[in-house]
């Protein structure tokens, strides 16, 4: 357990812990409704900074809504979407990766198939094509996630399947009388959890820029919720004259995706069993 | 780790070190390579290979040695090579450091030494389109290739077949004659090494307790563990004995620490209080001889008397039938196939101890396969019992599990490394619909426990916290929970020291007492398919080429292929010329690439 608290996953685990904090208590940190319009005070700096007002701790954008509030509901969506849509792609890919590993022969030549293909595709594009075909919305964009990166836990999977189902011990459980399914569970699913915890930690990383990406050009959320990628989209225009609009939002993806990868390198470096091994012999 | 070790190896002499897994062989090997692990350091000592002191070498001094001078013939060939590298490539490369000009033909005149043809077309080959015994060949040719001063040789045939092993250890003393370079061979059987060596070397938890000229200290052992290690294995010839079955194991590196006295006075059969306390040093014992014992002369005492087993049970109801089961495996657009088992057939008593032998690649393995249902026959039929098991079906499943079980090769791999003994001995009570509460189970696995001979105490242990032997009796237990009447073990002892090995062997005969069990034995060791088994099959290439009672098999094979497997084991007695039969398929490379199409079934 001791091993689990390497420097990379605390840090990471703060941070996303920091971020989770200002996403639950969003409505009761923020003193303005995030869409509220403010035409009087637009663009104000950060109120530490000559013409700000302490009302907008960090400034307001050019139809004067509170940054602090956006960042703070932003977070909201950006959290929802990489829990709920990593989670979603790695039961989808593990599944599958399951499958083919153990099964082998035709299902497995299928998956395999199947996920080359998929990734042929260039993934942006891909979930651009979807956003357009499925319209936005915040499921709609969790749907796309799951439907573009599912592939990368099957890959990556189904190769420590293919390892762990060669092992005798499965062919002994087999022997014992467990069926397939209980077999994957009660032999194979361990073996290839921390791999998968350690995935779904990246891909919650993947999913927050994703995100922001098909917020940015307009295909994400509807345009009512506050997302991230939406904000530098409406901070663009006025960069010259309010960076902080433009570089507040960065920061906040910044800032997480770094957490969820942080935290996942750790997780991989302290859950891989190869490591683990390498390091006590 | 190691103490006190000194030895002496002259030009043209072959030195045998001669151990179990961990009394530090391999070390030995790794101080003269610079390749120590991580903690582990020379504390002391020297070793000279005349006038340079291999413990202390400037760098360079190393580098111009290690190769050049001291040549090293690895455990594993295959992965000594390097697989994206045309042997004439590393040939080259190897001959190039050794700065020898005309290398193509010093080359093929290496491989020609060898004892391989065709070295022209050999050398345009991958690693992986030769075979493990032709890799070792080569390994062997570039060992030499530099005359060197010394040869070290860790384990050089152990990842080998038999027939293979014998012609590789013979050729290697044959080099070795030709050229008068000093050998270091290091190896985990005594009988291998009284073979080729001149002098051996026996190491004990790190400390050599016995040291002597082969062929005396075969016949005569003045240390108790030397004689308990010849007692322990079983013989080719003479009437079957008990095996001497030492308790407990060797202490490891940690134990060590806190041992004052001799480190095998807790398992010797003779050892006396003093043993314990007083360190033995070394004393000569007869012409030569060297042993690290307080009672030099009292090793002959330890005898093991008796047969091993009660007379063999008359052969009730059978068991096991197989008819005419064949398999033929597929690639995956079916478009060829191999036979991996051809026609075979076979009955098994009800306590009958059946062995099968075999070359690695020979169908051994897909016939336990087969019986299990973890492959379904392509023709032919698999009758357990009264019921014809043959189509695999999940009905065929559940009447396999009071029937036949399986006991796995390698302990390592068949014990979830995530579950506790335990659970793991009881897993068939857990399967299936009405799976037993966790208090019913432990009660079964303690009664199992005690069945193999492990105390209570490792319940709630992990595979990892046991010992080799510990983890393939866990193995068994596992096998046993649900009462079957015939146990499949696939070399289930070849990964296991001769002690070790000795008290499994003991246990399957004791089970057989007790529950009237029977076995099919798969292995490539013939001495422990002799001690164990009334009748044995022989396998190659498939076929089912030679099956009777084990005694007659053996000393009137009539099948060509027995009578090879039988003549590449080195015979008891060292004064008997050991006269293995040279191997086709070593001699002359095969035409395609021979291992494209090498059954290896994926599940």
């Amino acid at each position: 357990m001791n091993a689990l608290l390497s420097g990379r996953v605390l840090v990471g685990a703060a941070l996303i812990l920091f971020v989770s904090l200002c996403a639950m208590f969003a409505p009761l940190l923020a003193s303005h409704d995030p869409g509220e319009q403010d035409l009087l005070n637009i663009l104000l700096p950060p109120a530490w900074s000559s013409g700000g007002d302490a009302a907008f701790p960090l400034g307001t954008d050019s139809l004067g809504r509170d940054q602090f509030a956006r960042l703070l509901y932003g977070a909201r969506l950006a959290l929802l979407v990489a829990v709920t849509a990593a989670c979603g792609a790695a039961v989808l890919g593990t599944v599958l990766a399951h499958i083919a590993g153990y099964f082998g022969g035709f299902l497995d030549w299928l998956i395999g198939r199947a996920v080359e293909v998929w990734m042929s595709f260039p993934p942006v594009i891909l979930s651009l094509i979807l956003m357009v075909g499925l319209g936005t919305g915040a499921d709609r964009v969790v749907l796309a996630i799951v439907l573009v990166d599912w592939t990368r836990f099957c890959r990556v999977l189904r190769a420590e399947v293919l390892v762990t189902t060669q092992r005798d011990y499965v062919t002994a459980a087999r022997l014992s009388g467990f069926t397939h399914l209980q077999t994957l569970i009660r032999e194979i699913l361990p073996a290839t959890l921390p791999l998968l915890i350690t995935l779904l930690s990246l891909e919650m990383g993947i999913a927050v820029i994703v995100e922001a990406i098909l917020s940015f050009v307009g295909l994400g959320v509807a345009a009512d919720q506050v997302a991230w990628g939406q904000m530098i989209a409406d901070a663009r225009s006025n960069f010259a004259l309010a960076p902080w609009t433009l570089l507040l939002p960065m920061a906040a993806i910044f800032f997480t995706v770094t957490g969820f990868n942080l935290l996942g390198d750790g997780l991989r470096r302290t859950l891989d069993v190869r490591q683990t091994i390498a390091r006590s012999a | 780790m190691i103490r006190r070790l000194t030895f002496n190896l002259a030009p043209g002499r072959i030195l045998g070190i001669v151990g179990e897994s961990g009394a530090g062989k391999t070390m030995i090997g790794r101080v003269i390579a610079h390749a120590l692990p991580a903690g582990f350091a020379v504390t002391g000592g020297s070793l000279r290979l005349d006038d340079d002191n291999l413990v202390r070498l400037t760098p360079a001094r190393r580098r111009a040695l290690l190769g050049r001078d001291i040549a090293f013939v690895p455990q594993e060939p295959m992965t000594a090579l390097n697989p994206v590298m045309t042997i004439g490539a590393q040939f080259s490369e190897h001959l190039k450091r050794l700065g020898i000009t005309s290398r193509r033909t010093r080359a093929l005149e290496l491989l020609d030494a060898v004892h391989l043809r065709d070295g022209a077309a050999l050398l345009r080959r991958y690693p992986h389109q030769l075979s493990g015994g032709m890799c070792q060949r080569v390994l062997i040719a570039m060992a030499f290739a530099g005359r060197p001063r010394v040869i070290v040789a860790d384990e050089p045939t152990t990842a080998l077949d038999v027939t293979i092993q014998a012609r590789i250890v013979q050729l290697m003393a044959e080099l070795q004659r030709n050229a008068g370079t000093a050998m270091l061979f290091i190896t985990h059987d005594l009988r291998l090494a009284s073979r080729i060596c001149d002098e051996i070397v026996v190491l004990y938890a790190g400390r050599a307790v016995e040291r002597g000229p082969a062929a005396s200290l075969l016949a005569e052992p003045a240390h108790p563990y030397t004689r308990s290690l010849q007692l322990a294995s079983p013989t080719m010839t003479g009437p079957r004995r008990a095996l001497l079955a030492l308790a407990h194991r060797m202490p490891g590196l940690l134990e060590l620490a806190g041992m004052s006295g001799c480190r095998f006075a807790p398992r010797c059969p003779i050892a006396e209080a003093d043993c314990l306390t007083m360190d033995p040093l070394d004393r000569a014992a007869g012409p030569m001889r060297v042993a690290a014992c307080l009672r030099v002369d009292g090793a002959h005492r330890i005898a093991v008397s008796g047969l091993p087993v009660a007379p063999a049970i008359a052969s009730g109801k059978p068991v096991l039938r197989l008819h005419d089961a064949s398999k033929r495996f597929r690639s995956f657009w079916g478009a060829t196939g191999t036979w991996a088992v051809h026609d075979a057939s076979l009955v098994i008593g009800a306590g009958e101890f059946v062995g099968l032998v075999g070359e690695s690649g020979s169908g051994k393995s897909t016939v336990a396969r087969l019986i299990m249902g973890l492959e379904r026959a392509t023709s032919g039929r698999v009758v357990l019992g009264d019921r014809d098991v043959t189509r695999a079906s999940a009905a065929d499943a559940r009447h396999r599990l009071h029937w036949a079980q399986m006991v796995f090769q390698d302990p390592q791999s068949a014990l979830n490394p995530r579950r506790m003994v335990g659970d793991i001995v009881t897993q068939v009570l857990q399967a299936g619909r009405r799976p037993l509460d966790r208090t019913r189970r432990m009660e079964r696995a303690r009664e199992l426990l005690a069945e193999v001979g492990l105390g209570a105490d490792l319940l709630e242990r992990y595979p990892a916290q046991l010992s080799g032997g510990q983890r393939q009796r866990v193995n068994i237990a596992r096998a046993l929970c649900a009462v079957p009447r015939l146990l499949v073990a696939d070399e289930i002892v070849s990964g296991l020291d001769v002690s070790v090995q000795a008290q499994l062997l003991a246990l399957l005969l004791r089970l057989r007492a007790e529950r009237g069990i029977a076995l099919l034995f798969i292995s490539h060791d013939l001495s422990v398919v002799r001690h164990l088994c009334e009748r044995v099959l022989v396998m190659h290439r498939g076929d089912i080429v030679e099956q009777g009672p084990t005694e007659t098999v053996f000393a009137s094979p009539r099948h060509p292929y027995t009578r090879r497997l039988l003549a590449a084991v080195p015979p008891d007695d060292p004064a008997l010329p050991w006269q293995p039969f040279p191997d086709e398929a070593e001699l002359m490379p095969p035409a395609g690439p021979p291992r494209a199409a090498v059954a290896v079934p994926s599940r």
